[in-house]
């Protein structure tokens, strides 16, 4: 799940000094976390002209975008910058549809664990291509593990937490514990091979991953 | 003797193995190894140079044990996997190799947010345990990791490292298992302060064999001061630094600490020499080389054994 | 233009597949209905495949279902743990991570094995994964905390670039494809392109270098837990819209001028419409009866000004939006009650059925919109254990509640005494979205701490108010499907009707007002105000709203009761009823997106319907004309509530088909 948050004012301010500005704002993940204080207040201390706003669910969707940039054409080509708040699919596609518009973004984007729908979850998928699951009882490592360690866990491992971060559990103990709760703890025992980073060149993944 | 390492000779002979540790200087100059190449000369079977120790930028490892052999010791390249792909890895291997460098310690790597540069990228593209094995069937089976054949192999001892106070506690020791099934030849595990746990840990090694199968290497090292015990339990992933030791510091007048700290490592050497299993010790006294002839005299561990070439 | 399908796994190669099950004696499978693609059809490719593969081993299957959004966690444990897995001594999973680690963690014991793959939808990038937002779009996000896109003229170098470069492509492209994967163009080289038509410079500004640090492990599991939490709270699904509120949640109940004209309907209340019982030319006064109840489920319609009956015809019915007969009355100006409008003495100790009778002569009925009649509702057939008092007022701008409780909480409390001695009930919660705090202040404040009535305050959440989700999250009992809160002995009461009960028995009021908000954008005069029935809307209008003249309609959107549940009117002629609780006036958005979307199954309005029902199929089985085969989806548990066409990111009129399945589910049951 993508969520925004505001860019620091010294990287936006100076690129939009005294220009006349029009603005899209993303409405759509709201409901996820979108800092819609913040951007009102950004918004309000702007010193400079605003052309207009297109506030709009979704910007994201190529085809409602098109829609709001047909309505709001005039003052558009009014503005000579188009700040946008949304995540970076919401900029990318509101530049490709204004190519010839110079369109800056206001917000920095990372992602939050789990579905891309509208609760994040505790889990993730780091879209591997050679699901590890059968391995590690059905917890993820490359998802969960800072140096996505396939033969974990490194010597790092203190008290079941994660020497990045004390907060965060050590994933590789949490496999142990479950192999262990399920008597397949000899699972671990097995040297498993070196990843494949190539899987998204390849059409199908080799399939002895495990000797 | 698979290689031409005086550490593996020593071992063959059963032995018991003394192994130092230099930490490479933050800079470009070389005369900072020679000056501590010295001091270990005479003191120690071979010697680590750390790969990037905590995430800190220093001298390449295997530049270090260059410059190191060149002074007349048996070096230990570290490689970390933090740092490197599989393909610069074995790049390195057949390099640190054909330098005439007969050692290597395969480290996964602390976590880049440790260090003085915690904004780089991390690769871990391999594991420790991968790595191993990589070497392994580099050497002897004169094959690359992707299966393609090489005509002259790296004749390295390949060594790996063993934390027995990192969790999960039961599994560490599956762990080491898995690395001595890879092609570990010796183990030099983490600074040992807790000797009950150690030895805890010993026992289930035992238990599986494999004391018998890989040279393990106990690791001590001296303490010299309160401050650093300190750091070292609080700020260094995986030590396990109990009270009492503080305590025994913090128990003399602060012109003694340094002096307590290496009778504390002799102390310590002596205990585990006792551990059935245990075939040497891996002596850590970074920055503080200068300490590493007086305790390996103290622990009775002197003349380092000499063989005819 | 053409949208990817962005399955996020596909079954693991056929060897490791079989290999897995060498493993097994008894599987039984579970594969994920998949999301983010256009969804035209309910179908099992993964498993029919995983069959085929299997040759003689597919006997070792035991069971398969197919869960929708596997890893919506709330919803797919309901569904595994009512499956039988008594059989079986593993559970196979056909899903991407996400689903596996759920049911792995969910069914602990259980060996669970995965028998898929994800899929890498990362863009040009082997290293990074790029998301793709609520769309099905080719731009993808690497979520980077350090957007770059400002530079590069909005084309991301991290999910186009199979590098990651942040200064300027390598030397290995050819003809502007990408050296690593030749299906993809540089990025590098459309960067500038773009760059150039732009006309800026492609200069960077300083030579980039990332901060792989970013975004941190903390920041991460903070917004995670924040939006956790948000969504858990009180019950599952809902939604947090802005709150709009505090526009009129100070302003005290004012009397709205009394109406020239009133329009006042014969049916303002579910039931049959009252049948007139006054003629043309009768003068009549304010609170006498004009409607008589027609049966049991009925109720009496009274005069709200005094007057003379100028005509009985047909109007725009706000609630129906289609004609229906109302009474219309011309004001003579005097305000001359009803001489049978008469507080009832000692009405403490009347008995229950006196009350019932006074309750339904006096025509009240339910105002927190259904307008059910209240002496049926206060007669149920089941045996009641608790009152539930609602004053969640969870749609935005709403306040008239809200003000009731805080200007006459006494009154509140008598009306509830009086439902106690009706139903026979001791228990009673009274309950307020914490975004009143004034109102629980002032309640708790006049509450009768000896009482066993209890303020309850819920954690504001659209649409907390409904009342099956109410009895769930304050009794934790479920309603049961197609069921009724008395099925499992609860009563649950408007609060404004609560205060009509104790005027109609103490005050002998019959209900002819009631408090409405007027609010909304371009007000000159937003507030809550009592009432007349009748009042025609352009009254409201005329008397609220800024601007005059005609075409109001066509620039505004009118709506009787809240922004989300609330119904346009289309003709200002309608006139307040009784289950009119807002009035609340929205500019029309500049742009109204065009119909005829596609489904992308992006699993939103399952997540955000509070009665966990799956609303996509609705809308698959509407546009294909198959009304009937979304009907084993629950659609009649549906509250209309909108949640999830709120949310819907293909902005599919999902109420629509809503109504039509129930229609349809409706006349088959008669059939």
């Amino acid at each position: 799940m993508l969520v925004v948050q505001i860019k620091p004012e010294e990287e936006i301010l100076p690129k939009i000094s005294s220009k006349r500005l029009f603005i899209f704002e993303c409405l759509g993940c709201q409901e996820v976390y979108f800092p819609t204080e913040d951007v009102e207040k950004f918004i309000d201390n702007l010193k400079e002209e605003i052309v207009g706003k297109a506030s709009l669910d979704y910007l994201c969707n190529r085809e409602f975008v098109k829609e709001y940039i047909e309505r709001y054409s005039k003052q558009i080509k009014k503005a000579q910058i188009l700040l946008v708040f949304s995540c970076g699919v919401g900029v990318q596609i509101v530049s490709s549809l204004l190519e010839d518009k110079i369109v800056y973004t206001c917000c920095d984007t990372l992602y939050l664990n789990g579905f891309q729908g509208l609760t994040v979850q505790e889990f993730n998928c780091d879209q591997c291509g050679e699901c590890y699951l059968n391995y590690t009882g059905g917890i993820c490592p490359i998802a969960q593990c800072p140096k996505h360690l396939l033969n974990g866990p490194c010597g790092g491992s203190q008290n079941g937490k994660c020497e990045v971060d004390p907060d965060i559990p050590c994933v590789w103990q949490q496999i142990v514990d479950r192999l262990a709760k399920l008597g397949r703890l000899d699972k671990l025992e097995e040297l498993v091979t070196p990843r494949n980073w190539s899987v998204s060149l390849i059409s199908e993944p080799p399939v002895k991953r495990f000797p | 003797m698979k290689t031409k390492s005086n550490l593996e000779r020593v071992l063959e002979a059963e032995q018991f193995a003394v192994t130092g540790e230099l930490g490479p200087p933050q800079s470009a100059d070389p005369e900072v190894i020679r000056r501590k190449a010295k001091i270990l000369k005479g003191n120690v079977d071979a010697f680590n140079v750390t790969d990037g120790q905590t995430a800190v930028v220093r001298m390449a490892s295997w530049a270090a044990c260059l410059i190191g052999k060149e002074e007349g010791l048996d070096p230990i390249v570290q490689m970390t996997c933090r740092d490197r792909n599989r393909i610069a890895l074995q790049m390195d291997v057949l390099g640190i190799a054909a330098l005439g460098i007969n050692n290597m310690l395969c480290l996964t790597g602390d976590h880049q947010k440790f260090g003085n540069h915690p904004m780089a990228k991390g690769v871990y593209d391999v594991d420790s345990i991968q790595l191993v094995k990589m070497v392994k069937d580099m050497r002897d089976e004169k094959k690359f990791q992707c299966g393609d054949e090489m005509a002259v192999e790296p004749r390295l001892f390949i060594g790996a490292a063993a934390n027995p106070f990192a969790d999960p506690f039961e599994f560490r020791v599956v762990r080491l298992a898995k690395k001595v099934a890879a092609g570990a030849d010796f183990i030099q595990t983490q600074i040992i302060y807790n000797v009950d746990k150690f030895a805890e840990w010993m026992k289930m090694v035992r238990d599986r064999g494999l004391h018998e199968r890989v040279k393990i290497l106990a690791g001590v090292a001296p303490i010299k001061s309160v401050g650093v015990a300190q750091y070292m339990k609080t700020r260094v992933p995986g030590m396990d630094v109990p009270d009492s030791i503080i305590a025994r510091l913090q128990g003399v007048p602060k012109e003694q600490v340094s002096k307590e700290g290496i009778q504390l490592c002799i102390d310590i050497i002596n205990q585990v020499r006792e551990i059935e299993g245990v075939a040497g010790i891996h002596l850590m006294a970074i920055e503080w080389e200068e300490a590493v002839p007086e305790i390996v005299e103290s622990a009775g561990l002197l003349p380092r054994p000499k063989f005819t070439p | 233009m053409s949208l990817i399908d962005y399955t996020k796994f596909r079954l693991k190669p056929a060897e490791e597949v079989r290999g897995t099950f060498k493993q097994i004696n008894r599987i039984f499978i579970l594969s994920c209905a998949k999301c983010y693609k256009i969804f035209e059809e309910e179908n099992e490719e993964e498993y029919t495949h995983l069959l085929d593969i299997l040759g003689e081993d597919h006997k070792k299957i035991v069971g398969h279902a197919m869960i929708d959004f596997l890893c919506n966690n709330f919803l797919s444990e309901k569904r595994i743990l009512n499956l039988d897995l008594s059989n079986c001594d593993s559970v196979g999973v056909i899903s991407c991570g996400l689903g596996v680690q759920f049911v792995a963690k969910l069914l602990e014991g259980k060996p669970v094995y995965t028998l898929a793959d994800s899929v890498q939808q990362s863009g040009n990038s082997t290293t990074e994964i790029g998301y793709h937002g609520i769309s099905l779009e080719e731009e993808k996000c690497a979520g980077c905390s350090q957007c770059y896109l400002n530079l590069t003229g909005g084309i991301c170098p991290i999910t186009n670039c199979a590098k990651g470069l942040l200064n300027g492509p390598c030397g290995g492209a050819t003809d502007g494809k990408c050296e690593v994967n030749s299906s993809f163009d540089c990025a590098w080289v459309k960067i500038h392109e773009r760059l150039k038509k732009r006309g800026e410079k492609f200069t960077l500004e300083s030579v980039q270098i990332r901060d792989y640090s970013r975004p941190s492990l903390k920041l991460k599991s903070d917004l995670s837990l924040q939006n956790q939490t948000l969504r858990g709270e009180g019950f599952y699904g809902g939604l947090h819209p802005l709150e709009k509120k505090g526009k009129t949640a100070d302003k005290k109940i004012e009397s709205f001028p009394e109406p020239k004209i009133a329009v006042i309907f014969l049916s303002q209340h579910a039931g049959r419409r009252a049948e007139p019982s006054v003629r043309l030319g009768d003068k009549v006064k304010v609170g006498q009866k004009i409607g008589e109840a027609d049966g049991f489920i009925s109720s009496p319609i009274h005069s709200s000004i005094s007057g003379k009956v100028i005509s009985i015809e047909e109007r725009i019915h706000p609630a129906f939006q289609r004609k229906d007969l109302a009474i219309i009355i011309e004001n003579d100006g005097g305000n001359k009650f009803d001489p049978l409008i008469q507080p009832y003495k000692d009405f403490e100790n009347l008995p229950k059925e006196t009350l019932l009778e006074i309750i339904r002569e006096r025509g009240i009925v339910g105002l927190g919109g259904a307008m059910f009649p209240t002496h049926v509702k206060l007669s149920p057939p089941k045996k009641i254990d608790t009152l539930i008092v609602n004053g969640c007022e969870c749609e935005p701008y709403l306040n008239g509640d809200n003000r009731i409780m805080i200007q006459h909480p006494k009154e509140i409390f008598v009306g509830i005494r009086i439902i106690q001695g009706i139903l026979g009930v001791e228990r009673v919660f009274v309950a307020v979205e914490d975004n009143k705090l004034e109102a629980i202040t002032t309640l708790n404040k006049f509450l009768d701490k000896s009482s066993s009535v209890e303020i309850v305050s819920l954690k504001t959440k659209y649409p907390q108010g409904a009342e099956k989700v109410l009895i769930k999250r304050i009794l934790d009992r479920e309603v049961p499907s197609k069921g009724l809160p008395l099925d499992v002995g609860v009563v649950v009461s408007n609060v404004g009707t609560v205060f009509a009960i104790y005027q109609a028995v103490v005050e002998g009021i019959p209900l002819f007002q009631r408090v409405i908000t007027v609010s909304g954008e371009n007000l000159a005069r937003p507030g809550n105000y009592w009432v007349k029935i009748g009042t025609p809307f352009k009254d409201i209008i005329e008397y609220c709203f800024d601007k005059k003249g005609g075409g109001f309609l066509e620039e505004y959107e009118l709506k009787m009761g809240g922004p989300i549940m609330g119904i346009s009117q289309t003709s200002l002629d309608s006139s307040v009823i009784k289950g009119t609780t807002g009035f609340i006036v929205l500019r029309k958005p500049p742009v109204k997106v065009s119909e005829e979307r596609d489904c992308i199954k992006c699993g939103r309005c399952v997540e955000v319907c509070p009665m966990q029902l799956y609303p996509l199929y609705y809308s698959l089985y509407g546009r294909k004309g198959e009304p009937g085969k979304a009907i084993k989806y629950n659609v009649e548990d549906c509250m209309e509530c909108r949640c999830c066409e709120s949310v819907c990111s293909s902005k599919i009129s999902l109420l629509s088909f809503i109504k039509q399945e129930k229609e349809y589910a409706c006349s088959s049951n008669k059939a």
